[in-house]
């Protein structure tokens, strides 16, 4: 005669320690996270940055001025974005430049004689903003070598590289 | 019945002399809540949280140049170290006035080593990147001097020298570009 097994009615598993370990591990997500700053979300390219060996210098959080040089997506084209981090630097560079509402993109896509301007008023509203090249891996070396000549025009001779941790 | 608040409290224990307390209070034992939705939103927000974060912050490179100044410094040839990155990628050394030679990437960090400690602080590195040449490669030979600068320190430091770096990027000249399309 075959067994007839008993249904568990009721069945209850105690799930607080897992509710623990998940609130625990929720909690310190929330924290680390860092979401994209709005600059980033508008932008139209992903940089692929150059690979180096491990590093323990990181880009700083405040102070500082990315260049960036990207290819975009669709068109294929390369071309200079400049941001200021600090907003209220920001505000400052693009009022003394006397830029339109519609200028006045947290990102702005530049050529190399508004880059020159922008870098000039950047160093005229916070003398210790730090520069940052964030180049893609797979342009020419030119469009570096013509941002470091508006950099070292403004007088701003130490700078960064922005690079990937090679694995 | 459980809603005994500081108030009631005293009327009962004054009554209980009289020796008659029906009502005892029920003590709540295993006492539960269904925590499952509570664990489905946590887990969703975990997981959306695990997924967006990004670990990786990027690290970056410290570059210095020199001031702009017009007058030009003389530079003993004999201690001139050059290194050029042709336009395809490709990597060329030169001492002093020789004509270029091909060096691979895996070389060059011993090479750097190498002529740096027969020369100690004189020798003078003057990195030509070719206009054309990526950009990933210009930062690996960055890259490769860096590390190659460390082991230098160590020596030099061995011998009881303090190391003084002379590193320049130096702009390619137009016979050097076609002199390198020839190699």
């Amino acid at each position: 005669m075959p067994k007839i097994k008993k249904k568990r009615l009721g069945f209850v598993i105690d799930m607080t320690p897992m509710v623990d370990v998940t609130f625990l591990l929720l909690t310190f997500f929330m924290f680390t996270a860092k979401f994209k700053s709005e600059a980033e979300a508008e932008q139209k390219f992903v940089i692929k940055r150059p690979y180096a060996s491990a590093d323990t210098s990181k880009l700083p959080d405040k102070d500082l001025a990315i260049i960036k040089v990207g290819i975009d997506t669709l068109s294929g084209d390369t071309s200079y974005y400049y941001t200021i981090i600090n907003e209220i630097q920001r505000r400052q560079v693009y009022d003394n430049l006397n830029f339109t509402p519609e200028q006045r993109k947290p990102q702005l896509k530049v050529g190399l004689d508004l880059l020159d301007q922008l870098i000039m008023q950047t160093r005229i509203t916070g003398p210790r903003t730090r520069f940052a090249i964030d180049g893609d891996r797979r342009i020419r070396y030119k469009w570096i070598e013509d941002a470091i000549d508006v950099l070292r025009k403004n007088n701003a001779t130490a700078f960064n590289f922005v690079t990937e941790k090679r694995q | 019945m459980a809603g005994g608040g500081g108030g009631l409290e005293l009327p009962e224990r004054q009554r209980r002399g009289k020796k008659h307390s029906k009502r005892k209070k029920k003590k709540r034992v295993g006492f539960r809540i269904d925590m499952t939705p509570m664990v489905d939103i946590v887990f969703l927000l975990l997981t959306f949280f695990m997924y967006t974060t990004t670990m990786v912050t990027p690290q970056v490179m410290e570059i210095s140049v020199p001031k702009e100044v017009e007058e030009n410094v003389e530079v003993n040839q004999a201690n001139l170290f050059t290194l050029y990155v042709r336009g395809d990628g490709k990597l060329f050394f030169s001492m002093g006035a020789d004509d270029p030679q091909p060096i691979e990437y895996s070389q060059l960090r011993a090479k750097a080593v190498e002529l740096n400690l027969l020369r100690k602080n004189k020798l003078i590195t003057a990195f030509k990147p070719s206009p054309d040449a990526p950009y990933g490669a210009v930062v690996q030979v960055l890259d490769i001097l860096n590390q190659a600068e460390a082991e230098i320190i160590r020596q030099l430091q061995a011998e009881g020298l303090k190391r003084e770096r002379k590193f320049a990027f130096v702009k390619l000249s137009p016979e050097e570009v076609e002199k390198l399309k020839g190699l």
